[in-house]
């Protein structure tokens, strides 16, 4: 039996499920419930190898397919790295499917044929990535994913933005692939093997011996994680085909997919990349292209009025706090290597908390979608009343993301944010990085402000017969939310997995977790000396509390009422529906302070030069003339055949004339 | 016994091709069909009994010959290239008579075909088949020739089988230029057999390095006719005259291979020759593969679309070949599973839009559109091989691409890299265009062109879903077999 037999199972039975709803695809639910019990099984497969490999490390290789003409093998083995993207994969995918169980029956006329198949393949290929160590495969597998993924984004194939977000998808994610297809050969051509620790010696080898060439690599590799990341400039795919899928499937592209990229960005820099001065500078380069997206993206997610693109500007945002704190990891490797680790714990916990907030958020939209067949927060309003759960979880994961203590967003951005300005004392780049991560933040709040207040506060819009979702929908949404509260007060938890995972990839010895973290109910940040910053989640929690009780009880104690009366309108007479702030309106001074952040490049297709294409029209030009000229000359010959006996006669006497004048003239 | 097989694989469709000429009607595509099961059948089962090893034998000789050359003229010769070869020809050649017994009848609306034409169809359609199956097994340059000729003659027929103007002149243009390579490859044969005295694929070693680069440049240009590379490339997109299933069998997955399988051939068999020309090789293939994608963006006709992808096809495998001239084994086995993956990629986007046309009556790009909904089969078939062709992974062509990319990797200097970064390029360019038409064609809005109700019936259903079966399976065959290749 294989290492990981667990894995082979799940993706069995995902293949197995995968055909069995092509098979029902004309009875939506059915299938959609088959589909949510071989993900489910699949995840309970990949959670008890995840928590195998937490306990006991890395697994043996195991090799699965041997492909000699190349010399590539397909080899799988699971280090703790490999185990937690895979227990985030694992944990998105079940909820999300679950969700797609009812709201794929609002989908009127079309099949579930190119949904749940796709769904379950796409997942299993997002397992296979995780867990191989050769990376010809890898690259197999990783495009795979782009190939199901596109299915999903055009599934709503009558409709023209979802077919362009799809072409900009596929096309700009399979450049960033080929950029990496070229990686793998450079290295190939080093080291004539596709393994990991082939390819890890290889680039040591080649940054000895030509350095330019092997950062030309890094680049490559750079670019094709990036891209797929979602990180700016090479992210502008993402605000497009995220929303554009079905709400489950736009859940876990956000909550997994791009993860994937930072997956890769982790094992290339901090695996593959030896630990060498000129490592600050990839550092620099991920920090700065963390900080550039998490700018951009959050400041132009809070102009748009489109709750889905909102949530997918978000996502950008969010990656770029996780390039950020890997590019301070990768920065301060060289000369302080527990900061390094620090960063590191908090961009890969950032990326778990991501996971459960943005699928929550997602999944919180498509609700709504669901519902009201609304995306635009202009039109909507007021709907906490009639769907609560929907509203709550939501409302977690808004101030989750934002950041607020004590859920889960904040411990990440904290341990990112404070590393960065931590390592700032060294390289004071990285302090003005800090203060802006930080100021996002408050952006991040704003703009989550703004969806609660417009889709779910407010007085309700004239729509009538909204109710909350059914409750499958509505238990992802509520998983998700509390898996948000549950990470934020106990970050110790996901952080024992995270600290393995960074000790099994980093080559130097990465300390226990106490003497980073602290130990017991809270986080201590020990860098140097002592400890510098504190944080106690359930302290602050029976703070809060306690807070709350007093002022409800001062509430009471006041006997203070309060009195529902419609807005005042200077007098004059005008419908609900005018006077409503919409979502449109928030912000509006500093919205146009920002408007050109992000720049619209409209890319025309360069014209092929005319003469160019004559001089290619070889046909025009060589042997259209040429066979004019056999005709013409063929013609001529066939002239001399005039059909008379009289001519043939003269031409025989004319020859034998030519023929004796010839003989004598020899024999002369 | 594997020398009878094959034997019975060449004889069984030569044989099947007089019987279909003297049926009348649909009998005569239903012997075709059956017939080229059975040729399938045979075939694979050759393959598998000679599975990584080479099996050659000598069957007959001239008798005015038999002094002079050392070893038999006539023979079979079954190694890992052969076989191949083989299972494009007659796999997809099946699949081409499946899908024929719906398509060619009155029912087509791109085309009509009265049932008084099948027999001269299949006649066709049989000889070919035979006579590529001849080229595949070919044990030297001679025997090769003949079929290959034999194979021009099918293919002038075939693209002319409507008799319209255009497609007789399409068919005059491909018998002169195909026939003006061979004279080449006829030039190439006799200059080595006065010079070493022998027809064989490695008698290329025996010659002088000079009259080696000359040989090795007859045959050339006898490949590029054949396979349509610039400077011949223009007699393709026209050829698309034929019926779609010609165009699918012939000019993309069989006989235009013919060109590049004799320049995989040469250099299989002369490895550690240092074949000088194959710089002018590869540099024509790069060259050919950028013009061909240059036209990509001007054609409204599906069927021309896929032409110009095939010339740029065809010159990534003559871009192994050279690769492998140069003395990259893996690039030549990159280059010769090419053969296979493009055969049923590309054979695939070709029965689609067969497909298309015969429902609709229309190939126009711009005409068409929405068409996923009123035929969700062939749409996904599209899309497999679009993924197929363009080298998507896991599909077929990425893993021969990859092959012949790596082999490309191993020549010295920044060559390698350089020709890499190119042949991405194209590759990058040629997906994002066929992505994009397949989009225009089968999502979006319905068009009025593509107002149908349903997939085709299921004989072109199952041919369709045999291909994609192909487009996924088929590394899985060749990679191993590529991997014997020079051994």
């Amino acid at each position: 039996m294989s290492g990981v037999f667990e894995l082979e199972l799940g993706a069995g039975v995902l293949l197995v499920g995968a055909a069995i709803t092509l098979a029902l695809a004309r009875r939506v639910r059915l299938a959609g419930w088959i589909a949510f019990a071989s993900v489910l099984a699949a995840s309970g497969a990949t959670w008890s190898l995840a928590i195998r490999v937490f306990a006991g490390g890395r697994t043996p290789e195991f090799v699965l397919v041997e492909v000699p003409a190349l010399g590539s093998r397909f080899t799988l083995a699971v280090d703790p790295l490999s185990a937690f993207f895979l227990a985030i994969a694992a944990t998105v995918a079940a909820v999300a499917t679950l969700f797609s169980v009812d709201y794929m029956t609002h989908y009127k006329g079309d099949g579930v044929a190119k949904f749940y198949p796709i769904l379950l393949v796409f997942f299993a290929s997002i397992a296979a990535v995780l867990v191989t160590t050769d990376l010809l495969f890898f690259l197999v597998f990783w495009e795979l994913m782009t190939l199901t993924s596109y299915v999903l984004v055009t599934f709503e194939r009558e409709r023209k933005e979802s077919q362009r977000a799809g072409l900009k998808y596929f096309v700009i994610t399979h450049a960033a692939t080929l950029c990496m297809v070229l990686a793998v050969l450079l290295l190939f051509r080093e080291s004539g093997s596709f393994h990991f620790d082939a390819v890890r010696t290889a680039l040591g080898e080649l940054l000895a011996t030509r350095p330019f060439l092997a950062h030309v690599v890094l680049a490559l590799f750079f670019l094709g994680f990036a891209t797929k990341a979602g990180v700016l400039p090479m992210g502008d795919w993402l605000p497009d085909a995220h929303p554009a899928a079905p709400s489950g499937m736009s859940a876990a592209l956000s909550g997994v997919l791009v993860k994937l990229g930072i997956y890769g960005l982790v094992r290339v820099f901090c695996s593959f990349l030896p630990v060498i001065p000129a490592t600050r500078t990839w550092g620099i380069v991920l920090a700065l292209a963390g900080t550039a997206s998490l700018f951009v993206g959050t400041l132009t997610a809070l102009q748009q009025t489109d709750s889905k693109r909102l949530m997918a500007f978000h996502t950008i945002g969010q990656i770029g706090y996780m390039c950020l704190g890997l590019g301070v990891a990768v920065a301060a490797l060289p000369d302080l290597p527990d900061l390094a680790v620090i960063a590191l714990l908090g961009a890969l916990l950032h990326a778990a908390n991501h996971a459960c907030f943005k699928a929550c958020l997602f999944l919180g939209a498509g609700a709504v979608l669901y519902r009201t067949g609304e995306r635009n927060m202009d039109r909507l309003g007021g709907l906490a009343g009639a769907m609560p759960v929907t509203a709550a979880s939501s409302t977690v994961a808004s101030l989750s993301i934002a950041g607020v203590p004590p859920l889960n967003g904040f411990v990440s951005k904290w341990l990112i944010v404070a590393s960065c300005l931590l390592y700032g004392m060294q390289l004071s780049l990285f302090l003005i990085l800090g203060l802006i991560a930080m100021f996002i933040s408050l952006a991040t709040l704003a703009s989550f402000l703004k969806v609660m207040g417009a889709v779910f506060l407010g007085p309700p819009t004239a729509r009538t017969g909204v109710r909350e979702v059914p409750p499958s929908m509505a238990m992802a949404q509520v998983v998700l939310a509390g898996l948000c509260v549950l990470l934020g007060l106990f970050p110790l938890l996901p952080l024992t997995a995270i600290r393995d995972a960074v000790a099994g990839v980093l080559s130097i010895p990465v300390p226990d977790l106490a003497s980073l973290v602290g130990h017991g109910a809270g986080l201590a940040l020990v860098v140097g000396t002592g400890p510098v910053a504190y944080w106690a989640p359930l302290v602050m929690l029976a703070a809060l509390a306690a807070l709350t009780l007093l002022a409800h009880g001062i509430l009471r104690a006041g006997r203070a009422g309060t009195r529902v009366v419609d807005v005042w309108t200077c007098g004059e007479e005008h419908a609900a529906e005018l006077v409503r702030y919409p979502a449109s309106s928030f912000y509006l001074p500093f919205k146009h302070a920002i408007e050109g952040i992000y720049p619209r490049i409209r890319v025309r297709a360069p014209a092929f030069p005319s003469t160019l294409r004559r001089a290619l029209a070889i046909d025009t030009w060589l042997y259209e003339p040429f066979s004019r000229l056999v005709q013409r000359t063929a013609s001529m010959v066939s002239a001399t055949h005039v059909g008379v006996p009289q001519v043939y006669l003269l031409w025989i006497v004319a020859g034998a004339v030519a023929v004796i004048g010839l003989v004598l003239f020899l024999a002369r | 016994m594997l020398s009878i097989l094959l034997l019975l694989v060449v004889l069984i469709p030569a044989g099947g091709a007089i019987l279909a000429g003297i049926l009348r009607g649909k009998s005569s595509t239903r012997v075709g069909a059956f017939l080229s099961a059975a040729v399938a059948l045979l075939a694979l089962g050759s393959v598998g009994l000679g599975y990584g090893t080479t099996f050659r034998q000598g069957l007959a000789e001239l008798p005015w010959l038999a002094d002079t050359v050392s070893s038999p003229v006539f023979g079979v010769l079954l190694d890992p290239l052969a076989s191949l070869m083989l299972i494009v020809v007659t796999v997809i050649g099946f699949v081409t008579f499946l899908f024929s017994l719906r398509y060619a009848s009155d029912e087509n609306r791109d085309h009509p075909v009265p049932s008084t034409e099948l027999s001269r169809y299949n006649f066709w359609l049989l000889l070919f088949l035979a006579s590529m199956v001849g080229v595949a097994i070919s044990p030297n340059f001679l025997q090769l020739f003949v079929f290959w000729e034999l194979t021009t003659i099918c293919s002038w027929a075939l693209i002319s089988f409507y008799r319209t103007p255009k497609s007789l002149a399409a068919g005059l243009k491909a018998l002169v230029m195909t026939s003006f390579g061979g004279l080449f490859f006829l030039g190439g044969i006799l200059v080595l057999f006065v010079k070493a005295g022998s027809l064989e694929f490695d008698a290329l070693g025996r010659l002088s390095p000079k009259m080696r680069a000359v040989v090795f440049l007859f045959l050339m240009v006898a490949a590029w006719a054949k396979a349509a590379q610039v400077p011949f490339h223009t007699w393709l997109p026209d050829a698309m005259e034929a019926p779609t299933t010609v165009s699918a069998y012939l000019h993309a997955a069989a006989m235009v291979k013919a060109g590049v399988f004799l320049m995989a051939r040469t250099v299989a068999a002369g490895l550690d020759l240092s074949l000088a020309p194959a710089a002018v090789l590869g540099a024509a293939a790069v060259v050919t593969m950028f013009i061909a994608l240059s036209y990509y963006f001007i054609q409204d006709d599906l069927k021309r679309l896929l032409a110009y992808s095939t010339i740029a096809h065809l010159a990534y495998v003559l871009l192994g070949v050279a690769l492998g001239a140069m003395g990259s084994l893996t690039g030549l086995r990159g280059g010769a599973l090419h053969i296979l993956c493009h055969g049923f990629g590309k054979a695939t986007l070709f029965f689609c839009v067969g497909a298309v046309a015969w429902r609709t009556g229309s190939r126009s790009i711009q005409a068409l559109g929405g068409l996923a909904r009123p035929m969700p089969l062939t749409a996904t078939a599209f899309f497999v091989g679009i993924a197929t062709v363009t080298g998507v992974p896991p599909f077929a062509c990425f893993w021969s691409k990859f092959t012949l990319l790596a082999g490309a990797m191993k020549l010295p200097g920044a060559a390698g890299p350089v020709l890499v970064v190119l042949v991405l390029v194209e590759s990058l360019i040629s997906f994002a265009w066929l992505l994009h038409v397949g989009q225009k064609v089968f999502l979006g809005e319905r068009t009025p062109a593509a107002s149908i109700n349903s997939d085709p019936p299921p004989t072109m259903c199952a041919a369709l879903v045999l291909l994609m079966i192909g487009c996924l399976v088929v590394p899985a065959i060749g990679l191993p077999l590529v991997g014997w290749i020079g051994r």
